[in-house]
């Protein structure tokens, strides 16, 4: 089961925002900031909540006596997702508006990759609405599996578009760390004469080191791999490319949604876009 | 597409549009049985208006804290009598969403055994009582208004008040009824938010005591009025300085 987690057009900042920093933020309605962070939440914790179910559910299946409680986690998960069907169906001129926006990064590769990524999104929630008007039995005679496996495969390539961007915040990252280490071997080595460990720099183990490092240095970097990487689960099993189970899944989604909900708590940690 | 993003980011913009659909069903669904439409166009309409409502139930879950805390906030207000009837208003709006909860709970099938009709007769019930209380809440703000502007209507001339020795008590009464009327009009034009707030309350009003069998009118006319009320919400998002603070 595709679900979109509504984090990432969040990107999208306001034209406008309140100047006068009110401390009882997380309580504030006045600002128009604050109404919707809140407007998020909800829907992140509705997907948290989702997920939890699916995890749940899957682990009391096989227990006996447990019948009645499996098909009430499993009720929960289908009013949880048709609730957020309904509550998405405007998203896709968010996708639209934040595609428009990506397009004037000044990175070539954060440009391509984040444009290509809104823009798949936009036609997940296309696919998504046309699923909602099926399901509501507005449209009977939509072919449910057809647009579902659309809907999957777009969601699927705007996760690689993002996973490819977070790959090049890294990669860069990486190279200036690896021409940081060689001045300053260069002027230790001139200076103090050593025998220093260099040689592990190049192989694998040292590579690791070099990316742990920076991802410990840069906590939006890594919330946006971890987050991506989750959300990746579902579409992997939906298409056959990596069949897991329901369990893999809930797990992945529950990640991936703490990810949002921290994000939504701590601007800070946001990705940058 | 920006208006768009910037309304629906708002919090309650979704839930309202959702509310103006469903209201919205209501009355296509009566239009629609009048004019002898087939069973099936019936059905859906009553199936997407049955999905809005559970979706809107949904959205709604933790509306009851929060007007709990609207509540707590409104104990700080300076004036008495608003103090009272806003604090009062959003402590019936909190056990209303509760009521609403319980609803929910019952209709997805959590707690199947909820007896919907008990559950739903006293949501309205709160509902209705809110409602009241914000409409008398409504009422003394318009008095304030009327008697600062007849106050200030006295202190410019007093030639107006000679006019009120009518001939007889009856035509007297009918002058200051005059006066009265045209005073609450003068008032509520220069007070949109206010207007707005009363019309709102107005219709919502036809809600409840529509449901709870007290006046009793047709399903139209309930969609009507609540596609109403939803639309003039909608402007209070879409324009704040129509809210009536």
């Amino acid at each position: 089961m595709v679900e979109e987690s509504p984090g990432v057009s969040s990107g999208y900042t306001q034209p406008w925002f309140c100047p006068s920093r009110c401390k009882p933020h997380h309580r504030c309605r006045n600002h128009s900031r604050c109404r919707r962070t809140k407007n998020r939440a909800v829907s992140t914790f509705m997907r948290a909540i989702q997920y939890t179910c699916m995890l749940l559910s899957y682990l009391i299946e096989h227990k006996a006596d447990k019948e009645k409680l499996v098909m009430k986690l499993k009720q929960l998960e289908s009013s949880m997702s048709s609730g957020r069907k309904m509550f998405r169906l405007g998203n896709m001129v968010h996708a639209l508006v934040a595609a428009r926006r990506t397009t004037q990064l000044p990175d070539v590769v954060p440009r391509f990759c984040l444009t290509a990524s809104n823009l798949t999104r936009a036609l997940y929630f296309i696919c998504d609405a046309v699923l909602w008007l099926k399901s509501v039995g507005l449209q009977p005679d939509v072919d449910k599996p057809k647009w579902r496996n659309w809907a999957t495969k777009c969601y699927y390539f705007s996760l690689l578009m993002n996973l490819a961007r977070d790959w090049y915040e890294i990669s860069w990252r990486l190279e200036q760390a690896v021409q940081e280490k060689k001045t300053k071997r260069n002027s230790f080595w001139e200076t103090h004469n050593q025998e220093l460990n260099c040689e592990k720099c190049d192989d694998l183990h040292g590579f690791f080191l070099r990316l742990f490092q920076i991802l410990k240095r840069h906590p939006p970097l890594l919330l946006d791999l971890v987050k991506n990487l989750c959300d990746l689960s579902g579409p992997l099993d939906a298409l056959g490319i990596y069949k897991t189970n329901a369990g893999v899944i809930g797990f992945c989604g529950i990640l991936s949604s703490l990810v949002g909900i921290l994000t939504l708590a701590s601007p800070h940690l946001k990705l940058q876009q | 597409m920006e208006t768009w993003v910037r309304f629906s980011a708002q919090s309650q913009a979704k839930e309202r549009l959702f509310r103006a659909a469903q209201y919205a069903c209501a009355l296509a669904g009566d239009t629609l049985r009048r004019n002898g439409a087939s069973a099936g166009v019936l059905a859906s309409v009553r199936q997407l208006e049955a999905h809005l409502s559970l979706g809107r139930k949904l959205l709604r879950l933790g509306s009851s804290a929060e007007a709990l805390e609207a509540a707590k906030r409104a104990i700080h207000l300076s004036d008495m009598v608003l103090r009272f009837c806003v604090t009062l208003s959003h402590l019936n709006r909190a056990m209303y969403f509760a009521c609403d909860n319980v609803l929910w709970a019952g209709k997805t099938g959590l707690v199947p055994s909820v007896d919907q009709e008990k559950w739903s007769q006293r949501s309205f019930r709160y509902y209705l009582f809110a409602l009241v209380v914000n409409l008398s809440r409504d009422a003394y703000e318009i008095r304030i208004l009327m008697e600062r502007e007849a106050g200030g209507k006295r202190a410019k001339g007093s030639e107006n008040g000679r006019q009120l020795r009518a001939d007889n008590g009856l035509q007297q009464l009918g002058l200051r009824l005059q006066i009265q009327l045209r005073l609450l009009i003068h008032v509520l034009r220069n007070n949109p938010p206010l207007l707005l707030d009363v019309v709102k309350n107005t219709c919502d009003l036809f809600i409840p005591l529509d449901k709870l069998g007290l006046y009793k009118t047709n399903p139209g006319f309930v969609g009507l009025c609540g596609l109403t009320s939803s639309i003039l919400s909608i402007l209070t998002i879409l324009h704040p300085w129509l809210k009536l603070k």
